[in-house]
């Protein structure tokens, strides 16, 4: 190599490193990493400084930094180094409770920005939600209490807004107020290899993602005491788009993987391929439509369940804006297994899920629209579902006579929970207000014999079930009911 | 060793062993329950262990290392609870867990009521974590379901959780442990009979009123190699009971921190305090008086010896102060004390500055204050020895920014201040540098040094109706101050300076 | 002799309709306690039990949540109310049920009227636990009674007047699921009863009771469903079944 070609590389390098983004130490700034001291306006000018300065690094090493409300901005990244603790002030004033963002780490309307490293943000959220509580009760802060608990002002330990080109990666995310973090009309959002473990007080989701396009959520852990991994969409002039979750777990004191509650606009072109949820008190996965949202084009391949209360829960439902119809089309789920439990597959977690809707006995994978606004088009391919079974109909009974079955309300304006209908009529898949749906290459197990067949199909149109397989104890069952039904064919 | 000899160790050995067992049971929290996970409540499982052990002969509770949360339980009779190494005994934030004893009127974590023969021990720690209880008190108390005056916005001392409250027991032991942070006092004892506290560490600066420890009312009490570094007073004897004297007190070999007084006898002093023998002990960064003897409510004071006492960076060196608060028609009197052997230096600055819950500025404006020994015009102080005394003061005294002058009317201003809470500051400026002397008789004052570093518009001691003082080897060091008067006398007599 | 008795009850109207007036709710947060499920709650329940009967009676409303707690008294004119959702779990500490006046359980009221639980929560007695907890401490010589004595029941209550239960679910005791004696109006609807995990676990006993109504009770337990002495007086119940859908009457 001669002397002129090694200047020019030097030269390239440089300018690589001038375009690569500055690291700057927190230090630099006065943060203090003793846990003690409430560093949030030392962030904050480090991020302002940052940002001003054409963007960069704002890199925290092995220590424990206390903050409050910190907003990110275009251009600025928090490197959290292995050992490195964001902790959350457990004052709750130390928040911006006034907006509808309340959080720890926010951002609004910043491009090129986001949250990396080995290391740890904690929320505190338990002690804060008691702090917002004790406020409130004493009369100093206004607030509803639903359900004996902050209505809102809880804060989150991530709040991303409008924002483009957002990297989340290898972090661990603790101990939230509220949803642990939001992601809410997003573009181009990557988050990968992050860990959370937050059943600090209700509504701890694990990762919301609301109203946002382009989005690749890959490798991580989601331990949550809410719903782990969720979709939602606030905005009834937008829409979730082009999402993909690969390569996930999911535990949760609610649904595993979820779709809702809130559907104002919709969902399209969704792939969750090769994810697992186990411990789980809801659905493994949970698609809902009660908001007047379309929902279409979702595939859900090699989901594996374990100790999950519910497989599949697929509803629409019209619980605000009648103007607007909750449609749900396209749904293919396929190369799934999941067991369900006889007993709480959440006991000992804490903030475990409510036990209500009672009585009634295991309730079977639920897919139900209402009548003249059906699910249509969905796809069950390669599915292998095992139940305790052993259901005892003094304790609870749902038969298959038409009285029965039209006894089931419609629950249009309820929130959508698998339990909601309390005792369902089958043990295994419970249809209604269906168009259009292809079982194939399906096993069905109970455990101990159950009163109930294993399919109930009411209001369904075309429906084609192949190679289908029930395994329960005893013989001579018929396993499939179908009333008010068309077009149902059954083949090997 | 010859193979005899080894037998013999083996044997002895096993016989103290044996002894051991005969006499103290072990038994672990653990095998009734406890939980060391610091989030159980083992306030039932606690007291479950303690019954059990008190009705079986008694012996030790041993908690192995952890966190075991607790609200309040009640030490019974014969039996010891043992703090190993790295055991917590962690109070729980709930004041609602906590019993407010009807007989004592105060709220704590270990409660010991009439029992006997009974202790605590190990190198574990009690630690109240009182500034969470006692914030969460004061939301109780907002929120109305609580009741309580908040005076000074802070709930009533007996409306928070001491860590350990003994009323009434007979050998009590307490050792090697380390008390932290209760909402109130740390450790009271009251009107027992034997106690032993010794290689104690107090590290306690959580909230108000964090005294060190309290010893009310009790007969043959021996404090010895102990660390106290309190928010407020850390060696405190109280009387309360009228009827009732604190007696028979070893102090030895303790080392104390305090953002209010070192050694204090009071505040409340109904019955009194009487033989007392307090020997090398150390004060350091506090922010009032290394040594604070007060009657004020009725009490007596009598045959006191304190040998040995060295004062760093203390606000105040000695204070002696009758009052006449609560007597109730009761007569205090202050007799035959003797102090020797004290080196002292007193700062300019807060002593006190930096730690938690420091000393609450008052009694502005005044210069350093010196020590005093005030009596009252009809109860004085009598027999006061001291001896081997060094006092280094910043001095500065600055007239323009606080001035008490040696006029009679001057003098006389200074009020007597019969019902106020008795403080060294109380009377803002006084007119010495040194030492203030009122209302006293049989004054004896050898081998004493004054230091002041910066020339005072004061002189050293002032006397007001002192009657018999004899004044032997002085000396004062004081800048720029040859031929000024060190020792002013007021309305005293039979006074002898040699 | 029948007017004064109707004067009487005109009176009792009045008082009950007075304290309807000045029932008030009170959730629970307010006094502190926990929906975390391992924060032991038992004397901060017991201080809102006290605070309500004191201030002239209401509501304890626990909404969804897990509360742990031992064992706690009911006084007159309060009412604990179990939202959908709220779970009262038995702690599994032995030494944190007391007895009260010869009655151990989870839940104890002696000589108190105008009491009751509602709600469509779980009361949950953890009675597997519980249990081994007992045996644990039995077999190392600790604890004194036999197991069965050391038991806690769910609910026990004696002397009271104007006790109402309604659409609760009652499971997992650890001794007998409900003990009444000497109480009068005593009302139980719409409540799940679900007791097995210990042996002979019995759903209802009711001794010296008069005026008593059971309606839409499901018993499931490993005892006897509902026993009754025969002090007992004025007992209806009415669609009552267990798990074999066998009716369940009161005179078993």
């Amino acid at each position: 190599m001669n002397k002129t070609s090694i200047i020019i590389l030097l030269l390239v390098i440089c300018n690589i490193g001038k375009i690569t983004a500055e690291d700057y130490k927190a230090s630099l700034f006065g943060i203090k990493s003793n846990g003690t001291t409430l560093n949030t306006t030392a962030i904050q000018k480090a991020i302002n400084y940052i940002h001003e300065k054409g963007g960069g690094k704002l890199v925290f090493y092995v220590g424990r930094y206390l903050t409050g409300h910190i907003e990110l901005k275009s251009n600025v990244h928090l490197q959290l180094e292995e050992g490195a603790i964001l902790v959350g002030s457990t004052n709750i004033y130390d928040y911006n409770i006034d907006t509808p963002y309340s959080s720890l780490v926010f951002a609004y309307q910043a491009e090129n920005t986001g949250i990396s490293g080995k290391g740890v943000i904690d929320g505190q959220g338990r002690e804060l939600a008691y702090n917002l509580t004790d406020q409130i009760n004493k009369g100093i802060i206004a607030d509803v209490m639903k359900y004996d608990r902050p209505g809102s002002r809880r804060p989150r330990a991530i709040y991303f807004r409008e924002c483009k080109n957002v990297q989340i990666s290898g972090i661990v995310i603790r101990n939230s107020a509220d949803w642990v973090q939001v992601y809410d009309q997003c573009e181009n959002l990557r988050i990968d290899g992050i860990t959370v473990d937050s059943k600090a007080f209700w509504n701890n989701d694990g990762l919301d993602i609301v109203d946002c396009r382009n989005v690749k959520v890959t490798n991580s852990f989601i331990d949550a005491s809410d719903d782990a991994i969720c979709f939602k969409s606030h905005d009834a002039t937008k829409i979730c788009e082009d999402v993909e979750v690969r390569n996930c777990v999911a535990r949760s004191s609610a649904n595993g993987i979820k779709f809702g509650t809130v559907t104002a606009g919709g969902y399209r072109n969704f792939k969750i391929v090769n994810n697992k949820v186990y411990d789980t008190y809801r659905s493994a996965i949970t698609i809902a439509t009660p908001d007047g949202g379309a929902i279409e084009n979702i595939l859900i391949d090699s989901l594996y369940a374990y100790n999950t209360g519910n497989a599949i829960y697929l509803r629409i439902g019209a619980r605000s804006r009648p103007e607007k119809r909750g449609t749900m089309t396209n749904i293919t789920i396929q190369n799934m297994e999941a067991e369900i439990p006889a007993t709480k597959p959440d006991a000992g977690y804490e903030y475990e899920g409510p036990v209500e809707d009672l009585p009634r006995n295991i309730s079977p994978a639920s897919i139900v629209g209402l009548p003249g606004q059906e699910i249509t088009n969905v796809t069950l391919r390669n599915i292998r579902l095992v139940y305790p079974g052993g259901s005892n109909p003094n304790y609870a009974f749902r038969g298959t006579k038409p009285a029965d079955l039209d006894s089931i309300p419609e629950m249009a304006k309820s929130y959508p929970e698998f339990s909601q209908f309390k005792e369902l009529p089958a043990w295994g898949f419970y249809l209604r207000h269906v168009r259009n749906i292809n079982f194939e290459n399906i096993t069905l197990t109970a455990k101990l014999p159950e009163y109930r067949p294993a399919v109930v199909m009411d209001d369904v149109k075309e429906a084609r079930l192949s190679g289908m397989t029930y395994n329960e104890p005893g013989k001579g069952k018929k396993q499939l009911h179908t009333y008010k039904s068309s077009g149902v064919t059954q083949t090997k | 060793m010859n193979p005899g000899f080894r037998g013999m160790v083996a044997s002895m050995i096993l016989i103290v062993f044996f002894t051991l067992n005969v006499f103290a049971k072990d038994y672990k929290a653990s095998d009734f329950g406890a939980k060391a996970d610091g989030v159980t409540l083992n306030t039932c499982t606690i007291q479950k262990a303690i019954d059990f052990i008190s009705e079986n002969g008694g012996g030790r509770l041993v908690f192995e290392a952890g966190n075991y949360l607790t609200g309040s339980i009640y030490l019974k009779s014969n039996v010891t609870i043992h703090l190993d190494y790295g055991a917590t005994l962690l109070g729980s934030t709930n004041p609602f867990d906590y019993v407010k004893d009807k007989k004592i009127g105060w709220m704590s974590m270990i409660f010991a009521v009439n029992q006997e023969n009974i202790g605590i021990s190990g190198k574990g720690t009690i630690n109240g974590r009182g500034f969470i209880t006692a914030n969460n008190m004061v939301a109780y108390i907002h929120r109305g379901i609580f009741t309580d005056p908040l005076k000074l916005d802070r709930p009533n001392e007996t409306n928070r959780p001491q860590n350990i409250y003994f009323r009434e027991c007979r050998n009590v032991r307490v050792t090697g442990i380390t008390l932290r942070d209760p909402a109130s006092w740390n450790q009271t004892y009251d009107q027992c009979v034997n106690l032993y506290v010794a290689d104690e560490i107090v590290d306690s600066k959580s909230y108000w009123n964090n005294d060190g420890i309290d010893v009310v009312d009790c007969d043959s009490v021996e404090i010895r190699n102990c660390y106290f570094d309190a928010a407020d007073d850390v060696i405190c004897f109280k009387s309360h009971d009228a009827k009732k004297i604190c007696q028979n007190v070893i102090v030895d070999n303790c080392v104390g921190r305090s953002s209010a007084n070192g050694l204090k006898f009071g505040t409340v002093s109904r019955g009194g305090f009487r033989n007392f023998k307090v020997t090398n002990l150390t004060i350091f960064d506090t922010f009032r008086s290394a040594i604070t003897f007060a009657a004020v409510d009725g009490g007596e004071i009598e045959n006191i010896v304190v040998d040995g006492v060295r004062s760093i960076n203390t606000g105040n060196v000695i204070y002696l102060r009758i009052g006449d608060r609560w007597s109730q028609g009761k007569k205090p009197f202050m007799r035959n004390i003797s102090i020797s052997n004290v080196y002292a230096e007193v700062p300019f600055g807060k002593p006190d500055a930096g730690y938690n819950y420091e000393g609450p500025v008052e009694d502005l404006p005044r210069n350093i204050s010196p020590a005093s020994i005030v009596g009252l015009p009809d109860h004085k102080i009598e027999n006061v020895k001291l001896k081997n005394i060094e006092i280094v003061y910043p001095g500065a005294g600055n007239p323009l920014y606080a001035k008490r002058g040696l006029t009679s009317a001057e003098l006389d201003s200074i009020p007597e201040m019969r019902t106020a809470y008795p403080e060294f500051s109380q009377f803002k400026e006084l007119p010495a540098w040194g030492f203030y002397l009122r209302h006293a008789t049989g004054i004896e004052f050898e081998n004493v040094t004054l230091t002041a570093q910066k020339k005072d518009y004061r002189p050293s001691i002032v006397m007001d109706d002192v009657t018999g003082a004899t004044f032997s080897r002085m000396r004062f060091n004081e800048p720029e101050s040859s031929g000024k008067e060190q020792i002013f006398r007021y309305k005293s007599e039979n006074v002898m300076i040699k | 002799m029948k007017s004064i008795g109707l004067r009487w009850s005109v009176v009792f109207l009045v008082l009950t309709l007075t304290q309807t007036v000045w029932a008030k709710d009170y959730r629970a947060s307010v006094f502190g306690i926990k929906s975390d499920g391992v924060t032991l709650n038992t004397r901060s329940i017991q201080k809102a039990v006290d605070f309500i009967s004191e201030n002239g009676g209401g509501k304890l409303v626990f909404y969804v949540g897990r509360y742990l707690t031992g064992t706690i008294t009911l006084k007159s004119n309060v009412t604990i109310q179990l939202e959908e959702g709220a779970i009262l779990v038995g702690t599994p500490s032995i030494y944190d049920y007391y007895t009260v006046d010869g009655m151990k359980a989870l839940i104890v009221a002696n000589n108190q009227q105008n009491i009751g639980i509602t709600g469509k929560g779980v009361i949950d007695g953890q009675g597997t636990t519980v249990l081994e907890q007992i045996n644990n401490q039995i077999s190392k010589g600790y604890m004194k009674e036999t197991a069965l004595q050391a038991s806690p029941a769910l609910i026990a209550m004696d002397s009271c007047r104007q006790v109402t239960f309604s659409e609760l679910n009652l499971v997992n005791a650890c001794g007998n699921v409900q003990t009444y004696s000497g109480c009068r109006e005593l009302t139980i609807r719409d409540v799940t009863v679900k007791s097995t995990v210990v042996a002979d676990s019995k759903g209802l006993v009711l001794s010296d009771c008069n005026g008593v109504k059971l309606s839409k009770i499901y018993f499931e337990t490993s005892g006897k469903e509902c026993v009754t002495d025969g002090k007992s007086k004025n007992i209806t119940a009415d669609g009552c079944k267990n798990e074999m859908g066998k009716t369940v009457s009161a005179k078993n």
